[in-house]
């Protein structure tokens, strides 16, 4: 029963993407609606205002470079708390040979 | 036209990719097939025109299956 | 680690092939402000030596001896850069992140934009190192106190 209802729901919603996939634009489609938007204007004005000729990093570092810090600071944060949880828990660790004789 | 033809291969051989690293009962295996996923990523990005993210893509599929692999190492199970 | 992967071949190939990491890496800073590339990039490729060595040599390994401790400092020193050009700018008499008016002389805006560029892919590269070292010092450390490995 339970599976036959999982079957059925993983069906529906396969049926769903595969149908809704035909609504995408095409890859590199020029007058599709998010490249009309802001696309243009970066591609037009991206070498004047950041001087840099490589159109992503004058966006990725110039135009949204204080998105790009907040990056820097998750990942290090990430690092920070990798240390902390795996370095000082005991939780979760084999028990030490001592006490395998207690 | 050639072109989609290539980029739809590479689809399909990501899926398949997809299923042996769910069906496959060898762990170590299990990682070095994702790395042939990661390559696979790599050269749609590169068929894309984005050469950013498939740099990115390379350099983090290598440092995840080092970790992968050290992780293994550690934990004693090579395989099964 | 206490057991290293290490072998003849391997220490060869190791010593071989970590300059050429290295020397790539400051490349891949420099150029990425024009070509593909950048600061995570570069920050990954300039800590595979590290961690190639680590896993070859084990604690043998005297390339780049550094502590937990201190590479969770230098990685909060690579934020700092990253928003020092944000305060630079504000010194300077500008927004935040506004790489026009960064105080230093320059006779183009556009030679002060690719100075800040640089400044904060630097900043990123250093936290991105420092960070993989993190995690791999953490995974190790925590399975060699273990006593998991036999």
């Amino acid at each position: 029963m339970m599976r036959g209802f999982v079957i059925t729901v993983l069906a529906l919603l396969t049926g769903l993407f595969c149908s809704s996939v035909t609504y995408l634009p095409v890859i590199g489609d020029p007058y599709s609606v998010p490249n009309q938007h802001i696309t243009p204007v970066y591609i037009a004005q991206s070498e004047l205002d950041t001087g840099s000729p490589n159109i992503v990093t004058g966006t990725l570092a110039d135009y949204r470079g204080f998105d790009t810090m907040w990056e820097t600071t998750v990942m290090f944060l990430s690092g920070l708390t990798t240390t902390l949880i795996l370095t000082s828990s005991t939780m979760g660790r084999r028990p030490e040979k001592e006490d395998e004789y207690e | 036209m050639q072109i989609y033809t290539v980029e739809a291969a590479l689809l399909v051989f990501l899926i398949l990719i997809t299923a042996c690293i769910i069906y496959c009962q060898d762990i170590l295996s299990c990682v070095m097939i994702y790395s042939a996923f990661s390559f696979c990523a790599v050269l749609l990005y590169l068929m894309m025109g984005s050469p950013d993210v498939a740099f990115t893509e390379v350099v983090v599929g290598t440092v995840s299956t080092i970790f992968y692999v050290i992780a293994l190492k550690k934990i004693d199970r090579w395989c099964k | 680690m206490k057991e290293p992967f290490g072998g003849y071949l391997l220490n060869i190939a190791f010593r071989l092939l970590v300059p050429f990491t290295v020397v790539y890496s400051v490349y891949v800073l420099i150029l990425g402000e024009s070509s593909p590339g950048g600061g995570f990039q570069a920050g990954v490729v300039l800590s595979f030596g590290i961690v190639l060595g680590r896993l070859i040599m084990g604690e043998d390994c005297k390339l780049f001896n550094i502590k937990t401790k201190n590479t969770l400092v230098i990685a909060g020193v690579g934020t700092f850069i990253y928003s020092l050009a944000g305060w630079l700018t504000l010194f300077g008499g500008g927004k935040f992140l506004d790489y026009s008016f960064l105080p230093f002389a320059a006779e183009h805006a556009n030679e002060l934009h690719a100075l800040g560029i640089l400044m904060i892919e630097t900043g990123v590269t250093i936290c991105v190192m420092m960070t993989i070292l993190n995690i791999m010092d953490a995974v190790v450390k925590r399975s060699d106190d273990d006593g998991s490995a036999e």
